[in-house]
């Protein structure tokens, strides 16, 4: 499978943040071409133990996340109109007409409505309506959809998969879908390779809503190291340029006083012997990845922190270019046939 | 063919105003072996004459107008986006957030900006201004840009027809191909009388095509047949619901463009009750089409507007009730056979 196969099949599964179910076994199907060894946690992360290099041998995690952002549905109008609540950073500049669908018993496909122009006159029409203002039309009444609908149901935006130019590719969920498959990327690297530490591969649940899912699978496993893997901000025309990594320009390397500075040290060299494209992405804290939750679990874990540079983050048209994704991966795998722990 | 894969054809094809030769290619193909004539004039309308039943003494016209808003590309940046206006009356706040298709080639694009997590405050809660926003079609430079896609290509939401909910329908573009697909299924059915037709351009940059086949077939009634803002929204009071989904077709006495001649108003609410149509009123003088131009042509025309109602006018997704189109094209059939007594 290549990666653009891993990541549209990826991509087109659902799972809004606790919600991971139909995601998590896509990601696990896929992790089944490496290991036996894969197990759903309580938390609803996805865990597989890729490798056991014996006892005593230190183990690695590799991180993604598996969630995607999406909405919650908190009420049905008499009028038959669904309203929601966020789950995760919705930017809800753009909620306006976009087709959702509803993960009731059965999935309801919607329409966000809008108000005409008779309705929002002069400024209103410059607002960006609240979320909870928001309605979204299913084209049945209350009775109707109290059948399948019921309040905590996950909304999913729809999107189509698509290909633009310099094998740049355009989807929803590519936040963290490009993290996991940048790492079965760096598994099929592996592949029948002789590793020098024990690897564990972690698919993770609810980052978009606090990495509470990473925070759990990280304490259960306590590995001597992780990676986390997520996207981070590609350059837009509209954006600080000192705050962007480069789309194209490989994996963003992330440097921060909660992650380890050696790791660091290692994957920058690594990148720079072996000829892979990297750019470094410096941060003054804490990273807003599951990197933040990994370090301090259990009694603390060695962290490094590697990024896929993504456009348009949180909507349901995210690009990358999957030139990075596989650089990402190349890295991880470079990394870990050297890894002396 | 059914009317609703007249509909679904039409409304999948991309044309926004100025560009409508690819639908009126597909109509052609609908009506050709079921016209006495038809002729593409000098603007693009395509005007067509089918006999009837029996010949009328007054002349009449049916208009429904091909054109769809969208966006259009005006050049260039040197980093390879694309920079667009938009064409007709696009709301601002649904253009953010999308994918859309590019030229012929239909060549996706997205249209987003720098990620929430970037945004202030004050620009989360402000609909991003249209000029200020581009496309991406994954160019890095103004050159690889050019080499695609020329200025003046036209920009279009994708073509996403479907069913809906418990009897309804969505899509970009219903507003006006729904008018087209009834006359062309009229037009592909025994008529009561002698009638002509036009499938105008240009409506949604100001009603600029039907001035021109009204004036060329120059009949004594025209009925216009387009799509008509329905606010049958969660919280909005009846009065300014304007008209509802589910309550057949639209007559109004008077809109934005046009006061209606009392007699065929009168007629058309007349041949509901006796023909056991549903035909509806507005509930505001709101809105306008091309009858607000068709009658002042030359010494002046009848003209009625018949209209479906339909939610979310102008945006990626109209939404309208598949009974109520049903019923625009039963009382249009019916008010042909009155006119023709």
């Amino acid at each position: 499978m290549t990666t653009l196969e891993i990541l549209r099949r990826l991509c087109d599964a659902d799972g809004v943040s606790g919600e991971e179910g139909s995601a998590c076994e896509a990601a696990a199907e896929l992790l089944r071409a490496y290991t036996d060894d894969v197990t759903v946690d309580p938390f609803g992360s996805v865990i597989a133990n890729v490798y056991d290099a014996g006892e005593g041998a230190p183990r690695l995690l590799l991180d993604a996340h598996i969630d995607q952002i999406g909405m919650i549905v908190t009420h049905i109008t008499e009028e038959g109109f669904i309203r929601v609540a966020p789950c995760g950073g919705v930017d809800r500049r753009l909620l306006l007409a976009q087709e959702v669908v509803i993960h009731g018993t059965r999935p309801v496909p919607g329409i966000v409505g809008t108000k005409p122009p008779h309705l929002t006159s002069g400024d209103e029409a410059k607002k960006v309506v609240d979320i909870e203002d928001i309605a979204i039309d299913t084209g049945y009444t209350k009775e109707e959809l109290l059948q399948w609908v019921a309040p905590g149901d996950r909304v999913t935006y729809v999107s189509s998969f698509a290909q633009l130019e310099n094998g740049r590719i355009t989807s929803r969920s590519l936040d963290d879908r490009a993290g996991a498959a940048s790492i079965l990327h760096t598994l099929e690297l592996l592949k029948g390779k002789k590793l020098p530490c024990s690897l564990t591969v972690v698919f993770s649940s609810q980052e978009e809503t606090g990495g509470m899912g990473a925070a759990t699978t990280a304490f259960r496993i306590h590995p001597d190291a992780a990676i986390a893997v997520d996207v981070s901000f590609a350059l837009t025309a509209d954006a600080d340029e000192v705050k962007c990594g480069k789309m194209g320009e490989g994996p963003m390397i992330g440097s921060s006083p909660i992650l380890n500075r050696g790791m660091f040290d290692e994957l920058l060299d690594i990148a720079k012997t072996s000829g892979i494209p990297w750019q470094v992405e410096v941060m003054g804290g804490r990273t807003s990845t599951n990197a933040d939750h990994i370090s301090v679990a259990a009694g603390g874990v060695r962290t490094a922190l590697l990024s896929v540079p993504l456009r348009y983050m949180h909507t349901p048209v995210e690009v990358i270019q999957v030139s990075d994704v596989d650089a990402v991966g190349e890295l991880m795998a470079k990394y870990i046939l050297q890894y002396e722990g | 063919m059914e009317f609703l894969n007249i509909l679904q054809t039409l409304c999948d094809e991309y044309g926004i105003s100025g560009n409508e030769s690819a639908v009126a290619s597909r109509i052609i193909e609908m009506i050709e072996d079921y016209v006495d004539e038809y002729r593409v004039d000098n603007m693009g309308n395509v005007i067509a004459f089918k006999k009837g039943a029996k010949t009328p003494a007054k002349k009449i016209m049916i208009d429904a107008h091909m054109d769809e808003v969208g966006m259009i590309v005006t050049g260039f940046a040197s980093d390879g986006r694309l920079c667009f206006t938009t064409v007709g009356g696009v709301d601002a706040r649904v253009v953010l957030g999308r994918q859309v298709v590019v030229g012929e080639n239909r060549i996706p694009g997205v249209i987003g900006t720098k990620a929430v997590h970037m945004q202030s405050e004050e620009e989360r809660k402000t609909a991003a201004p249209v000029d200020k926003l581009y496309i991406d079609i994954g160019c890095s430079t103004k050159e690889e840009a050019m080499a695609l896609v020329d200025p003046g290509d036209e920009v279009c939401f994708p073509a996403g027809f479907g069913t809906f909910g418990n009897g309804y329908l969505k899509g970009k573009a219903i507003d006006d191909r729904f008018g087209c697909a009834v006359m062309v299924d009229l037009i592909r059915s025994e008529l009561p009388c002698d009638c002509w037709f036009s499938f105008s351009v240009q409506e949604e940059v100001g009603c600029r095509g039907a001035a021109g086949s009204a004036y060329s077939i120059a009949p004594d009634y025209a009925i216009a047949l387009e799509s008509t803002t329905a606010a049958d929204l969660a919280g909005v009071s009846e009065p300014k619901t304007v008209c509802c989904l589910g309550k057949g077709a639209v007559v109004g006495f008077m809109d934005k463009g046009t006061i209606y001649p009392k007699e065929l108003y009168r007629l058309c609410h007349e041949i509901g009750r006796e023909q056991n149509i549903p035909v509806q009123g507005k509930t505001m003088v709101a809105g306008g089409n091309n009858a607000g131009v068709i009658h002042k042509t030359a010494g002046g025309i009848k003209t009625i507007a018949i209209s479906a109602p339909c939610r979310y006018l102008h945006s990626p997704f109209c939404v309208v009730k598949e009974s109520d189109l049903l019923a625009v094209r039963d009382l249009t059939r019916a008010l042909l056979a009155k006119l023709a007594e």
